[in-house]
């Protein structure tokens, strides 16, 4: 029944699209508009008609403008990630952040700041490592007798990989202070004070994610229907779940080298773009695109606004977003299986 | 004295007359009510950085330590007093049996030291704990007194703060005279925004002494708060005469460098006109006493009367 009415939705997938894209590019728009700063929405305003005074320029222009696009980017990243590990575990419940592959990229990063690695680029690619090596471990995980088949055992399994991930991360802050710093900063997820530097050096592997994604997305979804289908299809479910795990790797990894660990996006928004769009992965990524923004750039101006003249950690508030969400589906009587 | 209070600490009374047998001589008061120590204590373990500098002040090297904050040694602008000491823990978790295993005679805990800990402490050995202050300029100075007469060393420890005194009222003079801009915030940097330091710290009581009109953006709770993040959007409260940049890592330089990257950071004015001082944040933000305040007045002749 719930099917059938998701299905009559989705027969217009058009409709919810276009405004969720208005919607998204207002709340870009609000982004750049407030902050925890004394440059209001009129100075802004006036700033992005070409006006305005110095600080307000500075503030939209150097510290806003930035953070938006980032959070634009980490949603992107982090709802499509959630997306298609999702569909390829059949599970929904894997989200990047609770199984475990924000915390390796996090630690591959601790890592490779420890032996000294400053590059951007370098912090990058560290990052889709360790996102990588996470995935793998997960789905070794998932392949084991009776954790893939049930949704809550493989997230136990990620948080507890989570767990040792932390713990191995709080043992390098031990080992050496000059990296500690840097580590602090990057495992407490952020928009804040990021350049645009960093944004552009994970332009490229976010291209080649994309790449990816569109060649498999039709198989993907022929793989929902069983491997065999998929198969008798022309398909080869190995060959698509492998590029399926190294585009969510590049994607978790550039969002983490950017912004850090950001629990919960990967869950919350492919669990709303199925609400409005049903099971086929390709119209769910679809609305990710929107939907991935729209929650982290609307957290990032709540985490300013909250308690200015301070900021608080994004990560906090995609959490008191994501939690109901993750109790509400395992607390729903079957879990929907993908 | 003593008879005083039987009625009221029957625990403490049996404690003290067991202990009027043994060397212990003197009575100091302490958060707990009066406690009994040697005259003349020999293994002293400090759970507290403001008891280990001003045990060192005094001329006693302690056995024991806990870590500064952040590290895994005492901080580093001790080095030149100590050679070797055995670390006990963290301030806000101390390893119980690594303190029995020093044998102390004598314990100097935080003022924060829970009462649980105490009845623990208590046991192994006398500790005393100075009465809780919150956040204040001042506190040191009370607490290092009960240390130094838990210490048998009052006389030194009064020394060594009339000296710190005197230090920064010539400084202060200096400052005045030679029209020296006042205005200082400290801060600790961070990529998303820094930490403003309450001006009710240790080492920011230390400046105010020294003659520098301490702020913090008016951001830091008066009496509640330790430090408190601002986003970047609103950096221009911290602009002031002189702008201390504590680092927990040890080169100052490399915190000022990796800060001097953010845009919002660069078009300060304090910035601008070069009048960043880069500091040790195990000195600046954690420590205490009048070892830890001659470091700082050191720092701060360096960088404004050089």
């Amino acid at each position: 029944m719930r099917q059938a009415l998701f299905a009559a939705q989705a027969q217009h997938p058009a409709i919810p699209w276009l405004g969720l894209v208005l919607l998204m590019s207002s709340v870009m728009l609000l982004s750049v508009l407030v902050g925890a700063g004394e440059v209001g929405a009129l100075r802004a305003l006036a700033v992005l008609a070409g006006d305005g005074d110095p600080e307000a320029r500075f503030v939209v222009g150097s510290l806003r403008l930035p953070r938006t696009l980032i959070g634009v980017v980490v949603g992107l990243a982090l709802g499509c990630a959630g997306a298609l590990l999702q569909a390829v575990t059949r599970n929904p419940l894997a989200e990047p952040g609770l199984l475990g592959v924000s915390a390796g990229s996090a630690f591959a990063v601790a890592v490779a700041l420890l032996l000294g690695a400053s590059a951007t680029t370098l912090r990058v690619s560290a990052a889709q490592l360790g996102a990588l090596a996470g995935c793998l471990c997960v789905l070794s995980v998932a392949r084991l007798r009776g954790v893939g088949g049930d949704p809550v055992r493989l997230v136990l399994a990620g948080a507890a990989f989570s767990g040792l991930l932390a713990s191995l991360t709080a043992l390098l802050l031990l080992f050496d202070q000059r990296a500690a710093d840097e580590i602090r900063f990057w495992v407490i997820g952020s928009l804040s004070g990021r350049r645009l530097d960093d944004l552009l050096a994970v332009l490229p592997s976010l291209a080649v994610a994309s790449l990816i994604v569109l060649s498999i997305a039709r198989p993907l979804a022929a793989l929902s229907l069983g491997e065999r289908v998929a198969a008798g299809l022309g398909h080869r479910p190995g060959r698509v779940r492998l590029l399926v795990i190294v585009a969510v790797a590049l994607l978790v990894g550039a969002a983490t080298a950017i912004a850090g660990p950001i629990a919960f996006v990967g869950l919350v928004v492919p669990f709303a773009a199925r609400a409005l769009a049903g099971p086929d992965i390709r119209r769910v990524l679809w609305l990710c695109l929107p939907l991935g923004p729209l929650m982290v750039v609307s957290a990032d101006i709540l985490s300013r606004l909250l308690v200015a003249p301070s900021e608080m950690p994004l990560g906090v508030l995609t959490a008191l977003c994501g939690a109901p969400v993750l109790v509400a589906v395992v607390r729903a009587r079957r879990l929907p299986t993908l | 004295m003593s008879f005083a209070l039987l009625p009221r600490r029957p625990l403490l009374a049996l404690m003290m007359t067991l202990m009027t047998t043994t060397a212990y001589a003197h009575s100091v008061e302490t958060a707990h009510g009066p406690v009994e120590v040697a005259s003349d204590p020999q293994r002293v373990v400090t759970l507290h950085e403001g008891a280990l500098d001003t045990a060192l002040a005094a001329g006693i090297t302690p056995l024991g330590a806990v870590t500064t904050r952040g590290g895994d040694g005492v901080a580093r602008y001790l080095d030149d007093y100590l050679d070797d000491i055995a670390i006990v823990g963290v301030v806000r978790e101390i390893n119980i049996e690594a303190v029995l295993n020093q044998q102390p005679d004598l314990i100097l805990a935080p003022p924060q030291l829970s009462d649980e800990q105490y009845a623990l402490l208590s046991r192994i050995a006398p500790t005393v704990v100075p009465p809780a202050q919150g956040f204040s300029r001042e506190a040191w100075k009370d607490d290092a007194r009960l240390y130094g007469q838990a210490l048998g060393r009052e006389a030194e420890v009064e020394e060594a703060i009339v000296e710190v005194e005197q230090r920064a009222a010539e400084m202060a003079q200096a400052i005045a005279e030679q029209g020296i801009d006042s205005g200082a915030t400290l801060v600790r940097w961070m990529p998303q925004g820094p930490l403003v330091m309450s001006s009710q710290l240790f080492s920011t009581g230390v400046l105010a002494a020294a003659g520098l009109e301490v702020h913090d953006g008016g951001l830091v709770p008066e009496q509640a708060g330790h430090s408190d993040p601002l986003s970047l959007e609103n950096l221009s409260r911290i602009d002031d005469d002189w702008l201390f940049l504590a680092t927990l890592n040890a080169d100052g330089e490399e915190a000022l460098a990796s800060a001097r990257q953010s845009p919002a950071f660069e078009r300060l004015d304090v910035v601008q006109r070069d009048r960043v001082v880069s500091v040790d944040g195990q000195l600046w933000s954690s420590a205490q006493g009048p070892l830890a305040a001659q470091a700082i007045l050191d720092d701060l002749e360096r960088a404004l009367l050089p």
